[in-house]
C-alpha cells in the first residue's frame, strides 16, 4: 500500500518536473526568437567591421569598441579626399556612409513626428470613442463601422493617392504630412480600443456623473479618463511606435533631410557598393533606444492596457 | 422641491416600446415609488425624469419649467443607484464633494457641507477611504451623502437597497424615510420590492409593460388593487386566485366554483349573475376555524416564526392562508374557512379588471 503511494507521489513529482522543463524550454526558445536579433544588433554595434564580418561570427565582441557611435555623434558633412580616403573603406571601422550626418536630424524628426502623432491620436480618439461608446446617438453603429472600414484598405493601395493629395496641398517633404498620414492609421484602431475600454466602465458611473452635474466633457474628464489610464497609455505607446517604425509612407512622402525620419535615413546607409554593417547596427541601436525607454517607463500600465477590452468586467 | 409632470411620455427603443403615453403627476415633496417587475419601464421612467434618456414623444415638466430637452446636469437632480456607482478613484470625501465642486462652490463651504452630510449618515470616520475599502452598506451611505449634499430639487433612487442584505435593508429603509421627512424634497424611488414600496411611499405607481397599472396610496393599492396583476404583485404570500362564476341566490350573490362557494359583497356582485370572474383572497383575510362550512384538508404547513402559512385543499381548490403561530396544525387536519365578503376581491375573468361597487 505504502509502495503504491510512494510510486504515485514519485510519478506526480516527475510529471511536475517534466512540465516545468517543457515550459522553460519553450520560454527559452521564445526569448531567443524575440531577443536574439536585438542582442545581435547590440553586440555587433560594439564591434569593428572586421569583427562583424569574421567567419565564424563573433557572438560577443572580441574587443568592445564605441567607434561606431563616436562616428555617428561626431560626424560632419565632409568629402572623401586623398587624405581622408580611409573613411571610404568600411574595413577601417571609421567608415561614414554618405548621409551619415542626417542621422541625428532624422532622430529628431522621428521623435517630433512620433510625439505629435501620440498626442493628437489620443486627443482625437478619446472624444470619438466617448461619443460612440457612451452617447447613444442615431447612426452610432454606422459611424463605428465606417471608421473601421478605413482600415480594410491596405496601406500600399493608398500610397499613390496620398502622395497626390499631399503634393496638391503642397505638403510633400513636411513632417506635418507624416503626422496626418499616421493619424489616419492609428486613430481608427485607437478609437476601437478605447470604445471597448469605455464600454467596460459601469454605465451607472456615467449616470452618476451626469446626475452629479457633469456635462459630457466633464464626465469624460472626471470619470472616463482617470479610469482608462491603462488604455490611454497603451494608445500613446501604440501611436508612437507605429509612427516611429513606419517606413513606406515616409519613403514616399519625404525626400529631404528636413523631413525624413530614422527608418528612411538608416535604410539609406545600405548602399550599392559599400555597406558598413557596424555603422548601420549602431544606428539601429540608437533607433531602438527611445521606444525602449518609453516602454520601460510605462511598463506597468502597458500590461494591463493590452489586456483591456478582453474581459467584460 | 419640485412637482414633476410627465405628459404623454412615450419611449421607443428601435421597434420596442418601453413606455406608452405615460401621464404622471408627482406632487411637490411627495415620496413616489415606481413598483413593478423587471422590464416594466420603471427605471426607464426614472432615467427620463433624470434626463439620462431622451423621450420619443411627450413632455416633462419640473414645476412650470419644461425640461424635456434639458440635459441632466441642468435639472437639479441627485441620483442614487443600486450599484452605488461611487467613483472608484476618489476618496469618500471627494465622492461626496464632487457635485459641489462642479458647481464651483468654495472649498470652505464644500468642506462644511460634506462633513455635515457625513455626520448625518454616520460616515465621518470613512472620509479618507476609497470605495473599495468600504462595505456595501457604507458605500450606499456614501452614495446617499453624495446625493443629499447637493440639496437637489428632486431625489431619484434606482433600487438603492437591492444589493444590501435583509437586516441592512430595513435600517437603510428607515434612514431614507427619515431623510425624506427631514429634507422636504420630492423623492422618486424605483423598486421591485413591495415591502419597500409599502413602507416608504406616499403614493405608489405600479407599472407593467410600460403602462401604469395603478397609481394610488399604499393602502389603496393593497386593499383595492385595480386589477389582477396589481393584486398578485403585492402581498406575501401572494393573493389566492380562484376562477369561477357569480351566481345569484336567495341569500344574495355567491361566488361558485363547483362545491367551493362563498358569499360575496352584494354591492359589487349584485346583478352580475353568470359572469365569469376571478376571486381574489388574501391569505390573512381568511379565518381558520374547526370543521364545518367550507371545509378542507391541510396539505402543507410552513412556519415562519411570527406566523404560519397553511396550504389547504378545499373542494378541489388550492389555497394558502395565514394562521397564528400559536395554532397547532398538522398535515391532514380538516379545517373550515370563514371569510368576510367585503374582504374578497373580484376581477373580471377576461379583462382582469377589478369589479367595483356599482354605487
Amino acid at each position: 500500500m505504502r509502495a503504491a503511494t510512494d510510486d504515485g507521489r514519485r510519478a506526480m513529482i516527475a510529471k511536475r518536473w517534466g512540465r516545468g522543463l517543457l515550459i522553460s524550454a519553450f520560454s527559452a526558445l521564445l526569448v531567443i526568437y524575440v531577443a536574439g536579433p536585438v542582442a545581435w544588433l547590440v553586440s555587433s554595434s560594439l564591434q569593428s567591421e572586421a569583427d562583424i564580418t569574421a567567419v565564424p561570427p563573433n557572438w560577443l565582441p572580441p574587443k568592445v569598441t564605441f567607434g561606431n557611435f563616436e562616428a555617428i555623434f561626431s560626424n560632419t558633412t565632409r568629402e572623401v579626399t586623398y587624405e581622408t580616403r580611409r573613411q571610404g573603406d568600411p574595413a577601417t571601422g571609421r567608415f561614414l556612409p554618405s548621409g551619415a550626418e542626417n542621422l541625428l536630424p532624422a532622430l529628431w524628426n522621428s521623435f517630433t513626428v512620433g510625439l505629435w502623432v501620440a498626442i493628437l491620436n489620443v486627443v482625437v480618439s478619446i472624444t470619438a470613442a466617448y461619443a460612440i461608446a457612451v452617447i447613444h446617438f442615431k447612426g452610432r453603429q454606422a459611424a463605428l463601422y465606417t471608421i473601421l472600414a478605413t482600415r480594410v484598405i491596405p496601406d500600399i493601395a493608398l500610397i499613390v493617392p496620398l502622395f497626390l493629395v499631399m503634393r496638391n496641398l503642397d505638403l510633400v517633404n513636411t513632417r506635418f504630412a507624416l503626422v496626418v498620414t499616421y493619424l489616419a492609421v492609428t486613430v481608427p484602431f485607437t478609437i476601437f480600443i478605447l470604445i471597448s475600454y469605455f464600454e467596460q466602465i459601469p454605465r451607472d458611473l456615467y449616470r452618476a456623473a451626469r446626475a452629479d452635474g457633469c456635462s459630457h466633457v466633464q464626465a469624460l474628464r472626471h470619470v472616463y479618463l482617470p479610469l482608462s489610464l491603462p488604455a490611454l497609455v497603451a494608445s500613446v505607446m501604440f501611436a508612437f511606435l507605429t509612427s516611429w517604425n513606419e517606413f513606406i509612407f515616409a519613403l514616399i512622402l519625404t525626400q529631404n533631410i528636413a523631413s525624413q525620419t530614422l527608418p528612411i535615413v538608416i535604410s539609406g546607409f545600405v548602399m550599392d557598393f559599400t555597406t558598413s554593417f557596424s555603422f548601420v547596427n549602431a544606428a539601429g541601436v540608437i533607433a531602438i533606444v527611445p521606444p525602449v525607454v518609453l516602454a520601460m517607463m510605462f511598463e506597468r500600465y502597458i500590461v494591463s492596457g493590452l489586456t483591456a477590452g478582453a474581459v467584460k468586467g | 422641491m419640485a412637482r414633476i409632470r410627465l405628459d404623454g411620455v412615450t419611449k421607443h427603443y428601435g421597434s420596442v416600446t418601453a413606455l406608452q403615453q405615460l401621464n404622471l403627476d408627482i406632487r411637490d415633496r411627495e415620496f413616489m415609488v415606481f413598483l413593478g417587475p423587471s422590464g416594466c419601464g420603471k427605471t426607464t421612467t426614472l432615467n427620463i425624469i433624470a434626463g439620462l434618456e431622451e423621450i420619443s414623444e411627450g413632455n416633462i415638466w419640473f414645476d412650470d419649467r419644461r425640461v424635456t430637452f434639458t440635459p441632466p446636469h441642468k435639472r437639479e437632480i441627485a441620483m442614487v443607484f443600486q450599484s452605488y456607482a461611487l467613483y472608484p478613484q476618489k476618496s469618500v470625501f471627494d465622492n461626496i464633494a464632487f457635485g459641489l465642486r462642479l458647481r464651483g462652490e468654495d472649498s470652505a463651504s464644500v468642506d462644511a457641507k460634506v462633513k455635515s452630510a457625513a455626520e448625518r449618515l454616520e460616515i465621518s470616520h470613512l472620509l479618507d477611504r476609497k470605495p473599495h475599502q468600504l462595505s456595501g452598506g457604507q458605500r450606499q451611505r456614501v452614495a446617499l451623502g453624495r446625493a443629499l449634499v447637493r440639496q437637489p430639487s428632486v431625489f431619484l433612487m434606482d433600487e438603492p437597497l437591492s444589493n444590501l442584505d435583509a437586516a441592512l435593508r430595513v435600517s437603510m429603509r428607515s434612514l431614507i424615510k427619515k431623510l425624506h421627512l427631514a429634507m422636504g424634497t420630492t423623492f422618486v424611488y424605483v423598486t421591485h420590492d413591495q415591502a419597500e414600496a409599502l413602507t416608504l411611499a406616499d403614493r405608489i405607481t405600479v407599472m407593467r409593460d410600460g403602462l401604469i397599472q395603478q397609481l394610488d396610496t399604499p393602502d389603496a393599492i393593497y386593499n383595492r388593487p385595480a386589477n389582477r396583476f396589481v393584486a398578485s404583485f403585492l402581498g406575501n404570500p401572494q393573493m389566492n386566485f380562484i376562477e369561477g362564476k357569480i351566481a345569484e341566490t336567495s341569500a344574495g350573490p355567491r361566488f361558485v366554483r363547483g362545491d367551493f362557494q362563498l358569499a360575496v359583497d352584494p354591492e359589487v356582485a349584485a346583478g352580475q349573475g353568470g359572469r365569469d370572474v376571478v376571486l381574489g383572497l388574501r391569505a390573512e383575510d381568511a379565518i381558520l376555524a374547526g370543521d364545518g362550512g367550507l371545509a378542507g384538508a391541510v396539505t402543507l404547513v410552513s412556519p415562519l416564526g411570527s406566523e404560519q402559512h397553511v396550504d389547504m385543499d378545499i373542494a378541489g381548490v388550492e389555497l394558502t392562508v395565514r394562521a397564528s403561530k400559536d395554532q397547532s396544525l398538522a398535515i391532514g387536519d380538516r379545517l373550515s374557512l370563514a371569510v368576510e365578503p367585503a374582504r374578497l376581491h373580484l376581477f373580471d375573468a377576461t379583462s382582469e379588471q377589478r369589479l367595483a361597487a356599482s354605487s
